[in-house]
Parts: structure tokens; sequence; C-alpha cells
């Protein structure tokens, strides 16, 4: 007869106290130690390693991009935990070393509808909320902010470079781009050749720039500063450089730029730009 | 039969059989390959002379009449023609065919025996392998500082292009390769493949691949990545046509190859054999041959249009042309996201394949691996948008293909349960196999746990294109898959050779491999979410430390495989002959002598239980221990 690693449970249970004092507790507890233990280990890690090393956040989208790498980490650092936990347990105490000739045969556990069970209801359930998550994020971050009127960027790729045009503010254009702070944007985003990707690392946004195609993507800037914008799709020789940087500015500084470079701010906006 | 032999003119001094095929190897493969494309090369030429396409032209007329002749050389289509003539080959011909007493030589013959061809798959895959590192560490070593201080744009693209596609040929076979052809049939009772002829097939279709892969480099490159989006590649050098070429072969060998493997292990089982007494690697090789056989076509197809684009202007992905950069982009990703399990299934196959012989126990949960092998097979043909998220292409499909993509989660951690249950309790014997079923569960679960991340689209819009994707993908291919390819290698090498492998040096590649790796991919993962994009040859300053760390990593798994190469070459020349069986292990390949004779089993086995009853008393996977023949040894594997 096959023992159960959850212990002999059969038709009256036993006093917890009891039950934990058996061979079988005494494994599940030796176990869950270990879990605990790694999770909480694994826990620290996961908490401050995303912050450690991605970039800063400079918009509502890199917000909720960290958010979401935070939460998915605390989800993954228990099931990590358990599973590595199981293995180092297993080499810890059942090992048998190396010699030529096996150990004998361990016990014969063919499996358990019980913990089949248990596991696919657990991670059907930790998936569903990590999609649920997801989606909801996914809305939030495609959805543009109410009020003010979005400010639009159309962002062209070429081979190496990219040019940023402000169709409602004039016309103009320019090499690199600055934008207004919280006041939200929405790129048009169109390439002359191959295909490139517009990414803004701190501000958590990317799209490919397509030929004969235009896609968009939108975001608020929440930091002033100076920042960079990449191209995140190979596009031949130097798409190591093909770089720039992203300016936020206020409102009544950003409106000056546009004057600068012979735009016209856009009027329609106005105190759009300038409520910070 | 006999009267076939007679009419032959051609005198056989030593033994009867082979006809022409005993004048034919390697050497007139190459011969006539090189003929035929050189023909080729200066009628094409000639041909198109003064298009703007002439040189793409040529050069892909030169690789088709390379491949051409090679197989007329090696005397692929010997066999069919005789059949056509009605001159059925007698048995005297199959058997040279299939290798008999030919020592060496057969290994650069078109043989059909399957032992002969999962050889050669293992030494090729080896070869492969070998390039494709090497041409990491050039990737690496570019990158130890910024700026392009050695290589310049062109040639680094290039080295990620065709480092990145090696790779994945090398993986698809590494497995499937060598131990779907040489152990499967053995495995399930049988004497051979159901296609012997195809199956050498299927090595010599791939084989001349590598030469057309290799010319890439004479053909000024692919600086595309091996990914060779449309319409970037309408602008790379013709290296571009030999890369779409080598492609195409590969696709129509594996393609061969897999389906040559699913009716051997549908139609050729032991008596007895049911699917609940199959082993698991058996059923996780026909579940990847199945997936290759959806996946890899939709490759061939887009690699068929963009030749035709490259060479005739016909515009299928020329977007003022009335063509798509997305039809290539969902061509390539139909078959991208269902290849990466095609190369994930088998390592993992072995891996639980491998568990209960090092934990004495049963597999536990045999269905479960089953039921989680079928519905990675089937999801995973289901995800590949997820690969364009950031593409702009519908957009309003991120919800569903993120939740095809997330359910994948599911499968995988069946795999886990299944995995760590038969370890759990086991009475742990730590050869060698074990450490790498331990390095898989370690290194695949950091691959798997990441994977979920680029799942989220928000998250997926950060992160794609970044080093992270980079160190992910890294972690289940080669972390998960390979690294469980390294320990079937080391588990059935005695098979192979009849010799142990030497299980000091082994183990000794085993942790300066794993040590390197997670170095050189830890710190990929932290450069990827400080925002360093993939497929650059120059970088800012901040992210010097990572990759400096990165580069060390790279070094040192370096060192490890070559370390790991020692002891295979080592222990196949002077490795202590191992008996055959030397695991005490159930499937019925180790009830046959090390290295198997020439149609395996005197005597076909029956099957009586499955191969996995560690324990049990009253479980026999064959009642057959006895017939075996060939030197005594512990046959009985029921201890």
């Amino acid at each position: 007869m096959s023992v159960d690693t959850e212990g002999s449970e059969v038709p009256t249970r036993p006093p917890v106290r009891e039950r934990l004092a058996s061979p079988a507790g005494k494994l599940v507890v030796g176990v869950g130690v270990v879990v605990v233990v790694m999770s909480a280990l694994l826990l620290a890690f996961g908490i401050w390693w995303p912050n450690a090393s991605l970039p800063t956040t400079a918009s509502d989208t890199e917000d909720a991009v960290k958010s979401t790498i935070l939460v998915f980490s605390i989800a993954a650092a228990p099931v990590m935990a358990l599973v590595w936990g199981i293995g180092y347990y297993s080499l810890r105490h059942w090992r048998h070393g190396s010699g030529d000739e096996p150990p004998e045969d361990g016990p014969p556990l063919r499996g358990s509808n019980r913990i089949a069970v248990g596991w696919v209801v657990v991670s059907s359930v930790l998936t569903a909320f990590l999609l649920v998550w997801g989606l909801s994020e996914l809305t939030s971050t495609t959805t543009l902010a109410a009020g003010a009127k979005p400010l639009v960027v159309n962002v062209t790729g070429q081979q190496w470079l990219w040019t940023f045009s402000y169709p409602e503010d004039g016309g103009f254009s320019s090499p690199d781009l600055t934008l207004p702070k919280d006041r939200p944007v929405v790129f048009q985003v169109s390439s002359l050749d191959v295909i490139h990707s517009f990414w803004l690392p701190e501000m958590g946004i990317k799209v490919d720039a397509n030929p004969s195609v235009t896609t968009t993507v939108s975001t608020t800037p929440t930091l002033l500063g100076t920042f960079q914008v990449r191209c995140a799709e190979l596009c031949g020789l130097n798409h190591s450089y093909m770089e720039t940087t992203v300016k936020v500015l206020d409102g009544p500084a950003f409106d000056a730029w546009v004057t600068a470079h012979g735009g016209k701010p856009d009027v329609t906006a106005a105190g759009g730009t300038s409520n910070g | 039969m006999a009267e076939t032999t007679a009419v032959r003119p051609a005198p056989a001094p030593t033994s009867s059989g082979g006809g022409i095929m005993r004048r034919l190897n390697l050497g007139t493969g190459l011969l006539a390959g090189v003929v035929l494309a050189a023909v080729a090369w200066f009628v094409g030429s000639a041909v198109w002379a003064g298009n703007d396409k002439a040189t793409d032209q040529a050069v892909i007329a030169a690789e088709i009449g390379w491949v051409l002749g090679f197989l007329i050389g090696i005397g692929a289509f010997v066999a069919p023609i005789r059949w056509m003539l009605g001159k059925d080959p007698s048995h005297e011909d199959e058997m040279f065919l299939a290798g008999k007493d030919q020592g060496v030589g057969r290994y650069f013959r078109f043989t059909t025996d399957h032992k002969v061809v999962g050889v050669q798959y293992l030494v090729l895959a080896m070869t492969t392998f070998g390039v494709g590192g090497l041409l990491a560490m050039m990737i690496r070593t570019e990158l130890a500082a910024p700026g392009e201080r050695i290589f310049g744009g062109e040639v680094y693209n290039s080295l990620v292009g065709v480092h990145g596609i090696i790779m994945i040929v090398s993986t698809i076979i590494m497995v499937v390769g060598p131990w779907g052809n040489f152990v499967m049939p053995i495995m399930i009772g049988a004497r051979d493949m159901a296609f012997p002829r195809l199956n050498a097939l299927s090595f010599w279709t791939l084989f001349p691949a590598v030469p057309v892969f290799l010319s890439i480099a004479a053909l000024r490159g692919i600086p595309t990545g091996w990914v060779a989006y449309a319409p970037l590649s309408d602008q790379a050098p013709p290296g571009m046509d030999a890369f779409a070429v080598a492609i195409i072969l590969f696709v129509i060998s594996s393609g061969i190859g897999a389906v040559n493997l699913i009716v051997t292990a549908l139609t050729m089982r032991a008596r007895g054999m049911t699917w609940n007494r199959t082993p698991i690697f058996v059923v996780g090789v026909v579940a990847t041959s199945l997936l290759g056989l959806i996946a890899l076509p939709c490759f061939e197809v887009a690699m068929v249009y963009e030749l035709l684009d490259r060479s005739m202007e016909a515009s299928f992905y020329v977007p003022d042309q009335g063509g798509s950069q997305w039809l290539y982009a969902n061509l390539f990703w139909l078959m991208g996201h269902p290849e990466v399990y095609v190369i994930l299934i088998p390592g993992t196959a072995a891996v639980l394949e491998m568990a209960p012989v090092f934990a004495r126990k049963p597999l536990f949960g045999a269905r479960l691996a089953v039921i989680g092998i079928i519905a990675l097979v089937a999801l995973s043909v289901l995800v590949w948008a997820h690969h364009m998220f950031v593409s702009g292409w519908a957009p309003t499909l991120a919800g569903p293909f993120m939740l095809t993509t997330e359910l994948i989660s599911i499968p995988t951690g069946l795999i886990f349960l299944v995995l760590i249950g038969t370890i759990w309790r086991g009475n742990i014997w730590t050869r060698l196999p074990m450490l790498f079923i331990y390095g898989f569960l370690w290194n695949f679960m950091i691959g798997g746990v990441t994977g979920i991340f680029l799942s989220d689209v928000p998250a997926d819009n950060e992160l794609h294109g970044a080093l992270f994707v980079t160190a992910h993908f890294h972690y289940t291919l080669l972390g998960g898959a390979m690294i469980g390819a390294m320990g079937a290698l080391v588990y059935w090498f005695s098979k192979m050779t009849g010799r142990m492998f030497d299980e000091k040096v082994g183990k000794v590649s085993f942790y300066v491999v794993m040590i390197g790796f997670n170095v050189t991919f830890l710190a990929m993962f932290y450069n990827g979410l400080a925002g360093m994009p993939r497929r650059v040859a120059d970088y800012q300053p901040q992210y010097e430390i990572g990759n400096q760390i990165s580069t060390l990593g790279a070094y040192t798994i370096g060192i490890g495989m070559l370390l790991f190469l020692y002891a295979i070459v080592h222990s196949w020349r002077h490795g202590t002959p191992s008996g055959p069986n030397p695991w005490h292990a159930k499937t019925l390949e180790w009830f046959v002598p090390s290295p198997p004779p020439l149609e395996n089993f005197e005597v076909l086995p029956v099957v009586t239980g499955d191969p996995y009853g560690y324990g049990e008393v009253d479980t026999h996977h064959t009642t057959h221990a006895g017939a075996i023949s060939g030197p005594a040894g512990h046959e009985g594997a029921d201890s």
C-alpha cells in the first residue's frame, strides 16, 4: 500500500498535534519550513530586484508596469519556493550518494488525485488572478485620462533616426521629443523604411513603427526631466545608435518651446497644458 | 532476392548486395554537390545577367544545385529509382544499406540503421552547437565594453542572427535527433524505424543545409537577427538567400523525420505496450514531432515567399506594393512559438524519463505528465501573437492572447508537479543525470516564471525587445531544454557507445556550466529590466557592469562546455565498459547489449507493465529479460 505524503488521515482524524507528530506530519512540517523560508527570501529578492533595476518612473504607464512586475514577483515567490523547496528537501534528506549500484527502491507513490486536483486548482486560480490583473492594467494603460485634450505627436522612424512632428501645434518637426508634464499624449507612429520600434523606457511604452501603417500608443508623462527614446527592433547597421531624448517640461515651458520652434501652441488645449 | 543482384554487372568481391550504393558515400555526395552547384551558378549567372536581382537568383540556383547534387551523389534516390524501374532492392541490398559489416564507414553513407542515424545526429548537433557557441562568445566579447570595438554594426548584426538560427536548429534536433532516433525504437521494442530510408533521408537532407548555413558568412551575412523581419530582410545581402534555402531544407528534413517518428511510435510498439505502458519519453517524442509537423512548415512558406520577393520582386512583404510585413511576422511566429515547445518538450520528457531511475520511484502521476504534454502542444499553437503585442497588429487581440499565454502555465505546472512528485521521498541517486535534473528544475523554474511577466501586455510593452526577453528564453531553451538534453546524453551515452560517461569531469563541467549560465543570464535580466535593448552592438555606460558580468559568465559556460566535450570524447574512446544496464533501469533499451546489435532484438519483447515499477514487486515492464543476446550482464533490471 502506498503512504500518502500528507499522512494517513483515513476514517477518524486524530487531533492536529498528533498528526503533526506522526512521521508524515513531520515531513510536512519539515518541508513547510523550507518552503516558508525560501518564500521569504524570494519575496525579498522579488521586491528589491525590479526596484533596483527598472528605470525611473516618468509616466502613469510606467507606474502600472512597475506595480504589475511587483505583483507578479510576489505571486511567483511562493510557487518557486514550493517547487525548489521540495527539490532541496528531497536532496537533503533522501540522498543516497553516487555509488555504482543504485540505492534501494523508494516507496511506490504513483500519484494522488487529491494533490493533482489541488495543484491544478491553485495554479488555475493564480492564473486567473494574473489574467484579471493584466486585463485591468491593460485597460487602464490604453485608456486616455479624461479631461485635458491630448497632445498628438506624429513619430516617424527611418534608418536610423526619429522625427517628431506636432500636427495640432503648427505642424513643425523636431529630431528630439519634448512633452508637457501631466497632459496625455497620443503618439501616431509610422516608418519610412523598415520596422522600427518606438520605445520610451522610462515611460513604459513601446509600439512598432511600421511602413505604410500608423500605430498608436499613449501615456501621460508625470515627471520633469530628460529621458531616453530608443529603437527596440533591429533595423540595420546603426540600430545601436537609433536613440534620442525626450524632455518633459511643465505646461508654460512646453508652450514656449513650441513657439521657439516656429509652432503655435494649440489654443484649444489651453489650461490643459498648464494644469500641473 | 538473388535474381536482381545476379543481373547486375558490378563485381561484388567481399559480399553481395548494395549495388551502386557500394560506390556512393559522403565523398561522392560532396563532389556531385559542388559540381552541380558550380553548373547552376554559371547557368544562373548567364541566364539572368543584367537583371538587378541576378546575384540573388544565381545564389539561389547554386544552393539548390548543391543540395540536389549532394543528395544524388550520396545515393538518396537510388532505391526509389530502382523501384520505379522494377528492380526492387534485395535483402542483401537492404542489409548493406543498414550498414551491415561496414565499421565506421557506415556513418559516412546513406545508412538506414536508426542507430547510425542517431549517432550522426548527435555529432551534427554537437558540431552546430560548437559553431553557435563560438558565435555567442564573439557576441559577448563585443559586448564586454561599450563602443563598437571589434565587429561593427553589420557584422555584429549577422553574428546575432546566425547565432540565433544555428542554436534554434541545434536545440530542435539535440534530443529528438540523437535519442528519438537511437533510443526510441528500442524503447518501444522495434527493430528499426517504420521508414528506415526516410530516416537516412531526413539526416542527409539536413547535412547539406550546414554548408548552406555557413555560406551565409561568405555572402555578407544576415544582418537581420534570426527572425529576419521583412522588409529589413529585403535589404539584406545574398546571405539572406542562403538563410532561406537552409531553413527550407531544415523544415523538409524535420518533416520527414517527424512523420517517421510518429508512425514508428504509433504502429511499431511491442506487443502489450499500451499507451499506459509506453515510456514518457516516447510520448514526448511523438508530441514534439506532431507539433513540429504543424508549426515548421509555416517557416518554410515564409521563406519561399521571401525568396520570391528577393529574386523576382513578388512583394509578398512589401507594404507599398500590396504586401504586408505582418504577413511575414504572423507566418514566422506561427512557427516560432510552437517551435519553442518543439525544443522544450523532448528535453522535458527526457528529464521525466530519467527522474524515476535516479529517484528509484515510479513516475508520479504519469497520466498528468501525458496530459500536460498534450495540453502544451495544443496551447502552444494558440499563443503566437504574444510575440506581436507591440507590433501594432490587432491590438484588440491582446487580451485573448494574454489569456492563452497565461493558460500555458497550468500544463507547465503539471510537469513540475510530476517531476517533484517523483523526486519526493525517492532514494536520490546523485549520479550525473540526476544533477542535470536538478539543474533543469532550477533553470526552467526561472525561465517559466519570467515568461509569465512577459505574457502580461503592459509589462511586455516595457520588456519586449529588451534583454529581459533574451535572458528569459535562454533560461527556458538553454537552461531548461539543453540542460535536460545534456542529462539525456549522459544517461544514454553508455547505450550508444557501450562505455560509461566520465562522471568526474562531467560533474565539474555541470557545475561550471550551471554557474556560468546563471551568472550570464541573471545579469542579462538585470540589464533588460534596466532598459537595455536586444541586438545592439553598443550601449550606454550604465549597462557596462551587467554586460561585463554576462561576458564573464558566458566565458565560464564556454569552459564548462569544453570540459563536457572532453568528457564525451574521452569517455567514447576510453570509458569503462558499461554492460547493458548500468542504471538498473526498466525501459526496453536497457535489455539489449550496449551498443545494440543491428536490428536490436533477436526475439521481439512482450510488454506486461509500465517501465516505472520501482518498489513494486508485481510490476514488470517485460518478460523478455532472458532473451537478451550479447555479453552477460545484469540485464535483469528488476533488482
